[in-house]
């Protein structure tokens, strides 16, 4: 490196280096920046040499972490320097400050197309390099032709024409719609016969890239690919420097597989004959030996080579043989390599005929169930142990839910907790999650040494002075836990834990008082305590918002949309299983295994049968009575405000507990698809309020959100799609009711993956009716066809405005509207009993008011409202309730309109909402006949009057 | 007398027990821990010096690169508890010879324990007088490895000292020369808009003495403020001089002062402890004769370039001068360069603190220097960041000059024996928060 020569770079970095403390080490920068600022702002302008070494010098401040906020023209503007030296400098720089979105790198382009079309290689390479970093679109348009040119080049040296390739690559990804790769499927073809495996391996990437796009073009690659592999297979001409652990370049065989599985069949019989012989190859030669890094490097061949016989359909007799391979490897005492043989053994199930040999190895993988797992909470624990600062508070709640859902695991997770308790000094995260579990799971320790209750109880008591507010409403949960679980009871114990909630009992935090209040009242019952403080129920199970924030994350990252956009391509015949990656800390061989196609139709045969129920069945209304939803709320009043989920699915025995964490694991979803929560319910909700979720199931959830404004309504839509892949014959139609007219706008036949979409559907009521509108909802997800019939929230009381009358007003109007068909009667008998105000509240939740001190009795009740309808226009509606406080569950209702449909149809509404009927949400055939509706009544208004008479 | 502390901890910047004292059982040895974490390590240290975590309240003050944090569980005195610890840190400063920091802890620890028993009794504080412990505490901080032994004194009877009459002051005193030296120290914080108006000003003073009295002496000290004058005049029946009177806000005394006396007469009488001591403090805010004016204007040219040009003008006597002036113009973080003219002192930019720093050591009174600046700007890539503009500051010293207008009418000794004295007084005004808008 050039840097032996920079006395001043080398002075600066051992001055921040000796500093005391940050304050010293940025008044240390400041000065530095300061005086670099002079320099470059130094009309006399600086020596190449100097401005090289200022330009590290702002990057080695801009490594600390200090913001660098000029400087970078400079750093470009070395990119155009003569010398190698200032050239590199630039090029490093520049591709570290800047990022594709600068537009100071518009300034840069020309020297670097400049660098790249010229006759120097070392200049080529570096300009290769930064595009291949930070190139962005503008960078693909002016340069991809040029890049190009590099990679067919023959008078290039194989040095450059790889860096080129990758270059390429990059611009491909970022942009494909800009790099024009039209044709280039024989230049491809003509780069697979090169002999340097350098660049061999880089097209052999761009080639993934480009397959994954389209392979229809790139046909004539395939028997090149079959070449390559059967040289590499074969160890025919590899230098020295391409071969690992004497593994012919393991990278180039497994991207050359990875291509292979991107072409629906290999049809050429010699291509596949040779194809079969090299796999075949692979499959014999590889063993376990005891070199970690050799056998990470040949597993990974081999791994590829297994999903590629998978996906080729070989004959059966090699799949024996397969499946022979995988069951020695299950066999192996590493579980890593276990692990990986059962994975694939999974993967082999799905093929279709062969579950009759692999049931040989049953025994051996039901051995494998009794595997110990790397520990969710192990992990979980350590990361907050070193770096509590940065965990949030749902992570942790989430080793709570795990444990808490998984019986076997609360031991364990008790004991590991109060191992980090035990320590001198922790984080306040670990004292808050090790008192949860403590509390909870604490006694399944009792016969252990050192976890009596009162040691438990004195290791965490001992952290209360040092714990913030927020932590203390827990640890006095957790005592007065450890008090119940306490048998038989002790008396000292119990002496200590009352103090201590005497002493909070005047705490001036409202949360911290109510606990010590309550705990100290509770601990008194003795007995009793048992049911109040029973061990916390499961949580339900519940797509975790952390996972999807993780997701979310994720998708931003170039390699992970480089795998959507190969997602989204997907012919039908391949499905793409993105998994969590291998265990194995290893190389990064290893990691690429991530994308492995499985045939799709053996793949659907095997898990519709489930699904059979769900489809034929088609309208879902089937309400989950596995979700109770108070348990999570009861957490939730436990650790405060924030939101909890619950675990994604269920880890059981021997399922590694990291699947509950891997990513988008499209392979596992749930065999039927169930409504989340109760629709009923949620409809109900929604016809008192304006906005919520109308219905949710994994796949999909639809929101809702209204106007209403006199006789119209304004209601929009809100089609989510929750997963990583798109919805297709997404259709939604409405079935209005004859009284209302609808009008919903298009619903696009197809719902990108993770994305919403709008539909507006307006409504316009013609006159008064109960009839509920339908929307009738359907979606293809993978091999599901969800068809749901969901009551829309246009009801009769959206249409009603409260209005508030005086006793003139009322009586008025009272008195001008007598007798049926105007004014009707009834006594309602089995009503919910309810207080007054609780009625007069259930009366204003569907917008109807009641007019107080109207009526002298006081167990009566006044109430007005005005309908609105295209017929009736705005039109007062008035009710009134006489109760009998003797038997609150009959009443006498009269109802009053100018309309006699109206009068009808509110007084059975009201009727609705006062009668309890669960399992009908139809109310009885009304009493009263209904009246006859004079169908000109309103048009004229003789005969409107008469009604009045 | 409400509890002070119960277990002090000195910490240095990284948070390591440097030394601990605990006073009082109610707080846990691990505490220091919840400050450490939750103080400490978060950014919110600095912004209130009174913290409760978990029942317990953290005091805590930055002296040098020291930590000292009391740590109290009761309902205790806070204010009590910060005094505490500012005579603590002036009792250790004058053991240590003037120094207190992380070393002079290191190098000090046994007297440091020895001293912290005495001044605090479980959570109590005690006596704190420099004066009077070091009579019987002896043994002596370490200075530097070549200062002279000092001399053996005669261990005298501290109880005698403490319980007696006159407390602060030992019996038997003999000086060959009677000397008091008086000295008025005042600090000016004034924050003025950039138009020249004042917006906020005040000046907070003290009266320091140091006395070489043989025996018991009374003093009586005369100052031109108003109340003292009222007094005297109505005592004397005969009409007030006139002359500038001042009026003292916040005036707290020494507990030497006869404050009975002071109630009574409003003079100032007091019997003085012996050496060095604090006789009285106080505050102004009306009636202040600033001694700088600064005038600034800076504009700035488009991005990449400022000018700046400011001017200060003295306006305290022309035969007195003022030492250690330093004006700190602010400048944007991305200066690049500036060139200065100044008519006198000098002038540079330091990047550390985004400021131009003009230094100007004697600053005659009834003079305007001034400074222009011209400031290059280097062009960043947000550019979007307007500048905010902090105010300029200024330090300074003018000796013999007061921002308040206080005056010593006389200082009498009065000494049984009838002993001559010489009488020492001076005058100074600092700057203390000086800051000027722009």
């Amino acid at each position: 490196m050039a840097l032996s020569g920079m006395r001043g770079l080398a002075v600066f970095i051992s001055d921040v280096r000796n500093c005391q403390n940050k304050e010293h080490e940025r008044l240390r920068v400041d000065k530095e920046l300061g005086n670099i600022r002079t320099r470059f702002k130094n009309e006399k302008g600086m020596t190449p040499y100097e401005k090289k070494k200022y330009v590290w010098k702002m990057l080695y401040i801009y490594m600390l972490g200090y913001d660098v906020d000029f400087g970078h023209m400079e750093a470009v503007s070395l990119i155009s320097a003569p010398k190698y030296p200032e050239k590199q400098v630039g090029y490093i720089v520049t591709s570290c400050l800047l990022n594709e979105n600068h537009d100071f790198l518009r300034l840069a382009i020309n020297t670097v197309r400049n660098d790249i079309i010229g006759r120097n290689e070392t200049f080529q390479c570096l300009a290769l390099t930064l595009v291949g970093n930070i190139g962005g679109r503008e960078f693909a348009e002016s340069l991809a032709p040029d890049v190009q040119k590099i990679i067919i080049s023959s008078s290039c040296r194989p040095l450059v024409r790889k860096k080129a390739a990758l270059c390429l690559l990059r611009l491909f990804r970022k942009n494909p719609d800009v790099v024009n790769v039209d044709g280039w499927s024989d230049r491809m073809a003509q780069l697979l016969d090169e002999r340097d495996l350098g660049v061999l391996t880089s097209s052999m990437s761009l080639l993934v890239a480009l397959v994954s796009n389209n392979y229809d073009a790139y046909w004539s690659c395939l028997p090149k690919c079959v070449k390559v592999l059967e040289r590499l297979a074969r160890n025919q001409d590899i230098p020295q420097e391409y071969t690992y652990y004497g593994i012919p370049s393991p990278w180039l065989q497994v991207k050359t597989m990875r291509a292979l599985q991107y072409f629906p069949v290999v049809e050429d019989p010699s291509s596949r004959k040779s194809l079969f012989e090299v796999l075949q190859r692979i499959l014999m030669g590889t063993d376990v030996v005891k070199n970690v890094n050799k056998n990470n490097a040949s597993h990974a061949v081999l791994f590829e080579a297994l999903s590629l016989v998978m996906h080729l359909d070989a004959e059966k007799e090699m799949m024996s043989q397969c499946v022979a391979l995988l069951g020695k490897f299950i066999a192996v005492r590493e579980p890593n390599i276990r692990y990986l043989g059962l994975e694939n053994m999974t993967r082999m199930l799905m093929v279709t005929d062969l579950q009759e040999i692999i049931k040989r190895h049953q025994a051996q993988i039901i051995t494998s169930l009794k595997d110990p797992d790397i520990r969710y909470v192990d992990v979980i624990l350590q990361l907050i142990d070193k770096a509590g600062d940065f965990v949030s508070d749902d992570i942790w709640f989430r080793v709570v839910q795990f444990v808490t859902n998984n019986e076997d695991l609360q031991p364990y997770a008790a004991i590991k907790v109060k191992e980090y308790l035990d320590k001198p000094s922790i984080h306040e995260t670990l004292i808050k999650v090790g008192a949860y579990l403590l509390g909870e799971y604490s006694h399944l320790l009792v016969r252990r040494p050192g976890c009596s209750p009162r040691e438990i109880f004195n290791l965490i008591h001992e952290k209360l002075p040092t714990v913030s507010t927020s932590a203390i409403p827990i640890l006095l949960s957790t005592y007065a836990k450890i008090l119940m679980h306490t048998q038989p009871p002790d008396p000292e114990l119990q002496k200590q834990v009352w103090t201590i909630f005497r002493k909070y009992e005047s705490c001036i935090d409202v949360e911290i008082q109510q606990r010590a209040v309550e705990y100290f009242e509770m601990s008194k019952k003795g007995a009793a305590l048992m049911d109040i403080l029973a061990e916390m129920p499961r949580f339900p199970e519940r797509q975790s918002a952390l996972i999807k924030k993780a997701e979310d994350t994720e998708s931003d990252t170039a390699e992970q949309s480089a795998i959507k956009l190969r997602t989204q391509q997907q012919t039908s015949n391949a499905l793409v299983v993105t998994d969590q990656p291998p265990p194995i800390n290893g190389t990064a061989t290893v990691n690429q295994l991530r994308l492995v196609k499985v045939p799709n139709m053996s793949n659907s045969d095997h898990r519709s049968t489930d699904q059979q129920l769900t489809h034929t069945d088609g309208m879902l209304t089937v309400v989950d009575p596995e979700l109770p939803n108070s348990s999570a709320d009861l957490l939730g009043d436990l650790l405060g405000p924030l939101a909890i989920e619950g675990p994604p699915a269920t880890p059981r025995d021997g399922v590694p507990i990291e699947d509950a964490l891997a990513l988008a694991t499209v392979g596992e979803q749930p065999n039927s698809v169930q409504p989340i929560g109760n629709i009923a319910e949620r409809f109900n909700a929604l016809c008192l309020k304006d906005s919520g979720v109308l219905y949710e199931d994994p796949y999909v959830q639809i929101g809702i959100k209204a106007e209403w404004r006199a006789h119209q309504g304004r209601l929009v839509l809100f089609l989510g799609n929750k997963n990583i892949a798109p919805l297709v014959s997404v259709q939604a139609l409405t079935l209005p009711p004859s009284h209302l007219k609808m009008e919903l706008s298009l619903v696009p036949e197809t719902i990108p993956p993770r994305a919403q979409v709008q539909c507006p559907l307006q409504v316009i009521n013609l006159r008064p009716s109960r009839d509920v509108a339908v929307l009738n909802f359907s979606y293809k997800f993978s091999a599901h066809v969800v068809d749901v019939k969901l009551r829309l929230p246009a009801v009769l009381s959206k249409f009603l405005q409260p209005i508030l009358l005086n006793t003139d007003e009322f009586f008025s109007q009272w008195r001008s509207l007598s007798g049926p068909p105007l004014k009707l009667q009834e006594v309602i008998r089995g009503v919910k009993p309810l207080s007054l105000i609780d009625m007069a509240n259930l009366f204003y939740s569907f917008n109807v008011t009641v007019c107080p001190g109207l009526d002298p009795n006081p167990n009566n009740l006044v109430a007005s409202t005005t309908f609105y309808s295209e017929i009736t226009q705005a039109m007062l509606s008035l009710i009134r309730i006489e109760t009998d406080p003797a038997d609150r569950t009959q009443l006498r209702m009269t109802v009053a309109s100018g309309e006699p449909a109206l009068t009808f149809e509110l007084m059975e509404f009201i009727k609705e909402q006062l009668i309890t009927i669960p399992s009908n949400p139809r109310p009885p055939p009304p009493v009263v006949e209904p009246p006859n509706i004079p169908a000109v009544s309103l048009s004229d208004p003789v005969a409107m009057l008469a009604g009045l008479m | 007398m409400p509890v002070a502390a119960s277990a002090i901890y000195f910490l240095n910047l990284r948070g390591d027990v440097l030394i601990n004292r605990r006073y009082r059982d109610d707080v846990e040895g691990n505490m220091v821990d919840a400050f450490r974490m939750n103080i400490m390590q978060t950014k919110e240290l600095g912004t209130c010096p009174v913290r409760q975590i978990g029942g317990c309240s953290f005091l805590y003050m930055r002296i040098s690169n020291v930590y000292i944090v009391i740590v109290v569980s009761s309902n205790a005195n806070a204010a009590c508890g910060f005094k505490f610890l500012v005579e603590a840190v002036a009792l250790f400063k004058s053991y240590f010879g003037g120094a207190f920091d992380e070393d002079a802890i290191r190098n000090n620890f046994v007297l440091i324990y020895e001293l912290l028993d005495e001044i605090m009794d479980f959570g109590y504080p005690q006596n704190l007088s420099p004066e009077i412990l070091k009579l019987y505490i002896t043994q002596e901080g370490v200075w530097s490895p070549f200062s002279s032994k000092p001399v053996d004194r005669p261990v005298p009877n501290a109880t005698l000292q403490v319980t007696g009459a006159v407390g602060w002051r030992r019996e038997g005193l003999a000086y060959k020369k009677n000397e008091v030296f008086l000295d008025i120290v005042e600090s000016v914080n004034l924050l003025m808009s950039s138009k020249g108006s004042v917006l906020r000003c005040d000046v907070s003073g003290k009266v320091l003495m140091k006395c070489f009295l043989s025996g018991m002496p009374d003093l009586k000290l005369g100052l031109n403020d108003k109340i003292g004058l009222e007094k005297e005049s109505e005592l004397k029946s005969r009409p007030t001089k006139s002359g500038k009177t001042i009026e003292l806000d916040d005036v707290t005394f020494h507990q030497c002062v006869n404050l009975t006396r002071f109630n009574s007469e409003k003079t100032v009488s007091f019997v003085p402890p012996d050496g060095e001591f604090e006789l009285m403090k106080y505050r102004i805010t009306e009636g202040v004769n600033l001694p700088f004016r600064v005038l600034p204007t800076i504009k700035e040219l488009g991005r990449t370039r400022m000018e700046v040009n400011v001017k200060v003008k003295s306006i305290f006597g022309a035969k007195m001068f003022a030492l250690g002036v330093v004006v700190k113009i602010p400048v944007p973080k991305q200066t690049a360069k500036a060139n200065f003219r100044v008519t006198t002192g000098r002038a540079k930019y330091d990047a550390a603190i985004d400021c131009i720093v003009w230094k100007i050591r004697k600053f005659p009174g009834q003079t305007e220097p001034t400074l222009s600046a011209e400031v290059e700007l280097i062009s960043t890539m947000n550019e979007k960041k307007s500048w905010t503009r902090p105010p300029i500051q200024m330090e300074f010293q003018v000796p013999m000059f007061t921002a308040s207008g206080l005056r010593v009418r006389f200082l009498k000794v009065w000494e049984k024996s009838g002993y001559n004295t010489v009488e020492w007084i001076r005058y100074i005004t600092k700057a203390g928060s000086y800051e000027i808008r722009c």
